[in-house]
């Protein structure tokens, strides 16, 4: 099961895709605190996926849940068709190559340089010849957007932007068929941000990866996001094209996207 | 469709190459994905060196009907050897019966790799190259010390002259810390080595049957050499690496940068409250050390040496001269100064990353040590030529 590909379908046709994600009455609780009550949840092959949510309705945690960093108190969780909290070690460090992610700071290797820590991946996975590290490694930094230079520099060097696009790079590295990405935008000038909304269209178009991000951006919603789900209460509270959870009667639903029609209103105004 | 006798084939089959009237094809099948590079690898080879140079040189066409699968390393791999070994380039080759998909991969992967520059590999530099920057990392590392010393004088000029500046929230907190939790410890292995010394002593005395001048050894080398030395590398290694790891974490976090946003000074919130610790603190653990250490010798006088207690303190009393034990609390204060300097110096020093956290900390604790016992052999010669 976990050797074959599950991003195989037919050409062309990006509606149809096998289930990649699929949350099944994850319940978490932190002692009294209950986070995710039953929540069920499928991710098909080929999405771009955003995850949004008020503070504290356990967005990050959903992601920490599903790449196997934290286990949920109930409920099963599978990603590329394996139980994450049941799979015995080997069939999990199959399924590890076949994702990646970008964590909300980079979490790079701060003793490392950014080419070095692209190379992590590659050299560790003992699947890439020699000749190849270095090209690829600069492959995936011209792929994250990075320029060539940045490849010699440390972390501490970068900027923000910099930073979340190396660990792109880093988290690319092994032709992941999902990637993760907390808060890919947070902290970011609109440019820059908009850039990175580029980015994840392309990766998700152009290499057929599945793209989960969880987000506060609203305009990388607008921009690029197929579809919404909506986080509240525990439980998935909106999901579908950005029209459908729009048109939703959630009222934390609504009250966020008034927020932007109302600065969209005073901007316009002016 | 033409109808090519097929050349070359590679063992696995990923890629053959036809000839065909208008150039050569190079056929590619199977699943072209980065767990099998190795393979792809030697598929290419075999593509290329079966038929020397001939076949591939002319490549003009990519048909990829028979491809199960595309990625982008594989598609840097095929590039790699078209330009290398076919000396094609890649975007100007013909793409027949590609899936969308694996045409748009192979695409955007010859354009990305087309004027990729690799990283370049780090610079090495020859025995004496490295040994001038040693040295030179060294004096800057020395001349960095004294500045920042400086500043902490000047810093705590300004306090006496404001005293209500002082945190003494925070230096009582540090004391704490510093001094109380490290009672037990420096008790601990001042009383073991005073027992160790006096055994040793005694073992030579015994020889004279001068039992009792293993009081007057034990005294002296507790109180002037040996309490303040082994109290001030435990401090070296408890509170100055402390320092350094707190100091570079806060750093790191832009804790301090908070801290000079909101107009407070980082010298006088977090250095100065550490380092005056530090130096209130060490005379009392010496002099804890020097009761434990004579009370660790008075134990095996005891026992081993036929002297009883009482002997011992009356002994005790002609025999320690005041000025050793006040000598040994004098020190006590400056190599508090010096493990203070450097920890906190090395926390507020270097680069912002883990690295340099796990560098400083473990730098911290051999300078500290190192300059500690410099120190000490200072005094010693200092003090012997005012006759002390």
């Amino acid at each position: 099961m976990s050797g074959q590909a599950v991003t195989a379908r037919p050409a062309g046709d990006r509606s149809v895709g096998a289930p990649v994600i699929e949350l099944r009455g994850v319940s978490t609780r932190f002692g009294t605190q209950v986070v995710h009550d039953g929540l069920d949840l499928t991710i098909r092959a080929g999405e771009l996926v955003a995850i949004i949510g008020g503070s504290g309705t356990g967005k990050s945690v959903l992601l920490r849940e599903i790449v196997g960093l934290q286990r949920p108190t109930a409920g099963t969780v599978r990603l590329l068709g394996t139980d994450i909290w049941q799979a015995p070690e080997a069939e999990l460090a199959a399924v590890r190559r076949r994702f990646g992610m970008m964590f909300q700071d980079g979490a790079l290797f701060s003793s490392l340089t950014v080419a070095a820590n692209v190379e992590v991946p590659l050299r560790e996975s003992g699947l890439v010849p020699e000749s190849l590290v270095a090209p690829l490694v600069a492959l995936r930094l011209a792929q994250a957007g990075l320029p060539p230079d940045a490849g010699g520099k440390m972390p501490s060097q970068l900027s923000g932007g910099m930073r979340k696009r190396a660990a792109i790079a880093r988290a690319l590295a092994l032709e992941p068929e999902v990637l993760f990405l907390d808060e890919p935008t947070s902290g970011l000038d609109p440019i820059t941000a908009r850039a990175f909304d580029r980015l994840l269209a392309g990766l998700c178009e152009d290499l057929g990866i599945t793209v989960v991000v969880v987000t506060h951006d609203l305009d990388t919603l607008l921009s690029v996001a197929q579809r919404v789900v909506v986080l509240g209460a525990g439980r998935v509270a909106g999901d579908g094209t950005l029209a459908e959870v729009m048109a939703g009667d959630d009222p934390w639903i609504r009250e966020y996207f008034s927020s932007r029609k109302m600065a969209d209103a005073n901007t316009s105004s002016r | 469709m033409f109808q090519g006798s097929p050349a070359l084939v590679s063992p696995s089959q990923s890629c053959l190459i036809e000839e065909a009237p208008q150039g050569g094809v190079l056929r590619l099948s199977g699943a072209w994905r980065l767990a099998r590079l190795h393979e792809l690898d030697e598929a290419l080879g075999h593509c290329a060196a079966g038929g020397g140079p001939g076949p591939a040189a002319g490549l003009r066409v990519i048909d990829g009907a028979a491809l199960a699968a595309l990625d982008t390393a594989s598609a840097l791999q095929l590039c790699r050897w078209l330009r290398g070994v076919a000396g094609a380039d890649p975007g100007a080759l013909v793409l027949q019966g590609f899936d969308p998909h694996h045409e748009r991969i192979f695409r955007q992967v010859a354009e990305a790799s087309a004027g990729l520059a690799e990283v370049p590999a780090d610079r090495r530099y020859g025995a004496l190259a490295q040994l001038g920057a040693a040295a030179q990392e060294l004096g800057a590392m020395l001349v960095g010390h004294l500045s920042f010393f400086g500043m902490v004088v000047s810093e705590s000029v300004r306090v006496l002259r404001a005293p209500q500046r002082l945190r003494v929230r925070e230096l009582v907190t540090q004391a704490s810390r510093v001094c109380i939790s490290a009672v037990p410890v420096v008790a601990l292995v001042t009383a073991l080595i005073g027992l160790v010394f006096a055994y040793l002593l005694g073992l030579q005395a015994e020889q004279f049957g001068a039992n009792i001048f293993v009081v007057d050894g034990v005294a002296l080398g507790m109180t002037r050499e040996f309490s303040p030395l082994i109290v001030a590398t435990i401090v070296a290694g408890r509170s100055g690496a402390a320092f350094a790891a707190q100091l570079g974490t806060m750093r790191l976090n832009e804790e301090t940068d908070a801290i000079s946003v909101l107009g407070l000074s980082t010298a006088q919130v977090l250095i100065l409250p550490r380092i005056l610790a530090l130096v209130l603190s060490l005379p009392l653990l010496v002099f804890v050390g020097d009761v434990a250490g004579l009370a660790g010798a008075a134990l095996i006088a005891d026992t081993m040496l036929d002297i009883t207690p009482s002997t011992f303190i009356a002994r005790l009393h002609d025999a320690l001269a005041l000025k050793h034990v006040v000598i040994g609390l004098v020190k006590a204060p400056v190599f508090a100064l010096l493990v203070g300097v450097i920890g906190c110096r090395m926390g507020m020093s270097g680069d912002r990353d883990t690295r340099t956290i796990g560098a400083h900390t473990t730098s911290t604790v051999v300078q500290a040590i190192v300059g500690v016992i410099v120190l000490d052999a200072l005094f010693a010669v200092v003090l012997q030529e005012l006759g002390l």
